[in-house]
């Protein structure tokens, strides 16, 4: 598993992916970590395949009695399906995620952790003296979903929008926007549904100060490229498998 | 998931397979009871010693049915345990594994109170499971004491039916029925047991 620090201030941003022992035939997926002082917040944790990669990586970072709070941007198994090992590896944890999935993730295991349900409006989740918002992007793809804005890091992370699809052991960082694009096209295309959502995203997310946006799968876009990505998709005609 | 693991699996699930049979069966036996009772008291004096059997049939019948539902909720309570285990041994195998990649990581020992724990946890599961496995194996006993029951009656209820005079015939079926159903059930628990029996002492 690679971890690369994507931002270092009064706290810090990691980011974990490109695991190398990773079977083939599952999507490559990145993870995020926020760590405070004395805490340590882990964004889109991952499948159940991907837990003991994870889980040996963080201890890097902090210790396993710190990680106090996991957040899953939507239910899906790349997401969140390891939530039943965290939960017997976590002695006190929350678990910040849509209010609409519970009943669905529950069904990977959830019993020592106490699952903190997001209203279809978002919230914030609070790490020490850091405030993260949970900016909704429903329907992108999830028909319940969250994304994390850091106003302090100017970091979202963005779930699956941004995402792209490329061969194990890709770059960290977009570095070349022209030629990502045809890697993202399918993607958003066949996998986010609604032109409409996608609308509503959008003016929402550039009323936001955004230096680095951070997808679960595929290149991180930094600086100019974020507003490339927000251009891109904008003109981007999705949901055409109907 | 391992052979071993699967194999528990699927004894567990199949006792309440064999145990949904031996229910119909015993039912079935319980209304050969209620046929004979009738035969019986239209037969009078001449199937005097059958009717204290028919009762005798049907409190059989009765009690297996309860037992057997019994049974049930505990064989559900063996399969949430089987669940159970599988889940904490996963758990387990998987922090051995984060021990293993952790290794010269800053808080890499901090992993060592999760794994004691999953592994406290998970030896409780399979010591409970076996308790449990036990506990089943002898309600399963009884249920088949009852079923050897059911075949001394059925011999006994062919002798009564020999002094029946026109009445013979129909006493006999019911004495048949009585020893095939007997039979069924007695297969079918024994079945159940050497399944499980595997899991006891292991
Ligand atoms: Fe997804
Ligand atoms: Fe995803």
């Amino acid at each position: 598993m690679k971890m690369t620090k994507i931002y270092e201030g009064s706290h810090q941003w990691i980011m974990f992916g490109r695991d190398e022992n990773k079977p083939s035939n599952i999507i490559d997926s990145n993870q995020y970590a926020v760590r405070t002082a004395n805490k340590c917040l882990l964004m889109d944790p991952g499948g159940s395949e991907l837990f003991a990669p994870m889980m040996a990586a963080i201890l890097h970072h902090a210790p396993v009695e710190q990680i106090t709070d996991l957040f899953a941007s939507h239910q899906d198994p790349d997401v969140i399906s390891s939530l039943g090992l965290w939960d017997q590896a976590l002695s006190n944890a929350k678990l910040h995620a849509p209010a609409l999935w519970e009943g669905f993730i529950r069904h990977f295991g959830c019993e020592s952790i106490e699952y903190v349900p997001i209203p279809d409006n978002g919230g914030t989740i609070k790490l020490e003296n850091i405030e993260l918002q949970l900016i909704p992007a429903h329907y992108l793809h999830s028909s319940a979903n969250f994304h994390v804005y850091d106003p302090q890091a100017k970091i979202l992370m963005s779930g699956d929008v941004g995402s792209a699809l490329e061969p194990a052991g890709t770059p960290m960082f977009v570095e070349n926007f022209d030629s990502h694009i045809e890697k993202m096209r399918y993607f958003h295309q066949r996998w986010m549904p609604s032109n409409h959502a996608k609308r509503a995203w959008i003016e929402r997310v550039r009323n936001l100060d955004i230096d680095i946006l951070a997808p679960q799968h595929g290149r991180i876009f930094k600086g100019d490229d974020v507003k490339h990505f927000l251009d891109w998709f904008d003109a981007l005609q999705v949901g055409v498998a109907v | 998931m391992n052979i071993q693991t699967k194999s528990q699996f699927v004894a567990v699930a199949s006792i309440t397979s064999e145990l949904s049979a031996v229910m119909v069966v015993a039912k079935e036996i319980s209304l050969a009871a209620a046929n004979a009772k009738a035969i019986a008291f239209r037969a009078g004096d001449k199937a005097k010693g059958f009717q204290p059997i028919t009762d005798f049939i049907n409190e059989l019948a009765k009690e297996t049915i309860e037992l057997v539902t019994s049974i049930n909720v505990y064989a559900l309570s063996l399969y949430q345990l089987t669940v159970n285990e599988y889940r904490k041994t996963i758990a387990y195998n998987k922090f051995e594994l984060i021990t293993e990649l952790s290794k010269g990581a800053a808080y890499a020992r901090s992993m060592e109170e999760p794994l004691e724990k999953a592994k406290i946890t998970m030896e409780n599961c399979q010591r409970q499971f076996k308790r449990d496995v036990k506990q089943l194996l002898d309600q399963l006993e009884a249920v088949m004491h009852h079923a050897r029951a059911a075949r001394v009656i059925a011999a006994n209820s062919r002798i009564e039916a020999s002094q029946a005079g026109e009445y013979l015939q129909s006493l006999q079926a019911v004495a048949e029925s009585v020893d095939k159903a007997a039979h069924t059930i007695h297969d079918n628990v024994q079945r159940c047991r050497i399944a499980l029996s595997l899991y006891r002492n292991n």
